[in-house]
């Protein structure tokens, strides 16, 4: 018997980062460790329940559907069922999922390179599991036409040093040798209100060989 | 600044992150009242390989229904949600959208405008099929598909 009961199953819900779509949920308040749990997900406009391979009548608590949820139009449903061992058994949604609008933006992968009097740093694309029909994978780049960077240098307490762009290329000038600097950078895509965490590193300056005569 | 541009209608002093700001305040509460997750009135055939030409038609009435027939009857519903700041939001933005579109009434765009006009009807077959609360709530929960579909023409 079917019973929506909360000491069985709770927060249903999808964890999204760079597309990477991650549907986890919690035991109840009185759940047994030999509660088993079973995945179903559907496009939201479609009738039919699928189940998801892999997550049928498993003990942990969450279930990777980035491939079945890796259209970036369309809107996905999740549900999951506990079942204890006793037979009780509760059923619960996830909201209306899109991951174009939920997932969030890890930091961008960048390698800083320190010069005497500048640092160059350089951002490498982020790929996706998102694929397109020919099976290339997308970038954030891609996927969001708005997406820029923002680097900061920390020169001082009271000082820092600003850039900003699409471009993956960038280079803070004008900087005093063997000095230590922190950087960091952050991907921004103001369309739809997201912004990662930042990147950050440490870099010092090289000592400044050249003689003066 | 950005401006919609949809086709030839231009659209200028609308931002289009407030009116996902608006949405996004209210997107759980007015979702969670739709369980009719098998039925989607925004579906692919009504927005899918939409030309730039045809664009300005569609989205005049498509912003013409949400204002007449959606914003109108779920007023009340706004009030007992206590969404009436997000609901007033996007429907004074939609009104300013609106009141700008200068869609052509040239006769050579009349095959554009009867295509998007078909598009709309798709869409307005799938509302009248449902009792009328059910389609205002699952109308109303589809502004982020309408929103995701305007900023393609969001320069």
């Amino acid at each position: 018997i079917a019973e929506d009961t909360l000491d069985l199953l709770q927060h249903v819900k999808f964890q999204s980062s760079n597309f990477e779509n991650i549907l986890t949920w919690d035991s109840g308040l009185e759940s047994a460790p030999d509660t088993v749990y079973s995945v179903e997900y559907k496009t939201y406009g479609e009738r039919e329940w699928l189940a998801k391979e892999g997550c049928q009548q498993i003990t942990r608590k969450s279930c990777n559907l980035t491939v079945e949820t890796g259209n970036v139009t369309e809107l996905y449903y999740a549900r999951v069922t506990a079942t204890s061992a006793g037979g009780r058994s509760a059923t619960k949604m996830t909201d209306r999922f899109s991951s174009l609008q939920h997932t969030t933006i890890k930091p961008p992968d960048v390698t800083c390179i320190p010069k005497v009097r500048s640092i160059q740093m350089i951002i490498h694309p982020t790929s996706t599991p998102i694929r397109t029909g020919d099976g290339r994978r997308l970038t954030l780049e891609d996927i969001f036409q708005d997406l820029f960077y923002r680097l900061e240098l920390h020169v001082n307490q009271t000082y820092q040093m600003y850039l900003a762009g699409p471009k993956k290329e960038y280079e803070f000038m004008g900087l005093t040798p063997d000095t230590e600097f922190l950087g960091t950078i952050t991907i921004s895509v103001p369309t739809w209100s997201k912004e990662s965490a930042p990147y950050v590193c440490r870099v010092k300056t090289l000592p400044d060989r050249t003689w003066t005569y | 600044g950005q401006e919609f541009q949809f086709g030839s209608c231009r659209v200028e002093g609308v931002v289009l992150q407030e009116l996902w700001a608006a949405f996004r305040a209210v997107k759980d509460v007015v979702q969670a009242q739709d369980n009719i997750t098998g039925v989607r009135l925004l579906r692919k055939e009504v927005l899918q390989n939409v030309s730039d030409a045809e664009s300005c038609y569609l989205i005049q009435a498509l912003l013409k229904f949400y204002l007449d027939t959606v914003f109108k009857n779920y007023h009340g519903k706004a009030a007992e949600f206590r969404i009436l700041k997000s609901f007033s939001t996007l429907a004074n933005n939609f009104i300013a959208i609106t009141s700008r579109l200068r869609p052509s009434q040239e006769n050579e765009m009349f095959s554009i405008s009867e295509s998007a006009r078909r598009r709309f009807l798709l869409f307005q077959r799938e509302f009248k099929q449902l009792d009328v609360e059910a389609a205002l709530t699952k109308a109303f929960g589809e502004v982020d598909i309408l929103l995701t579909w305007m900023e393609k023409f969001y320069q």
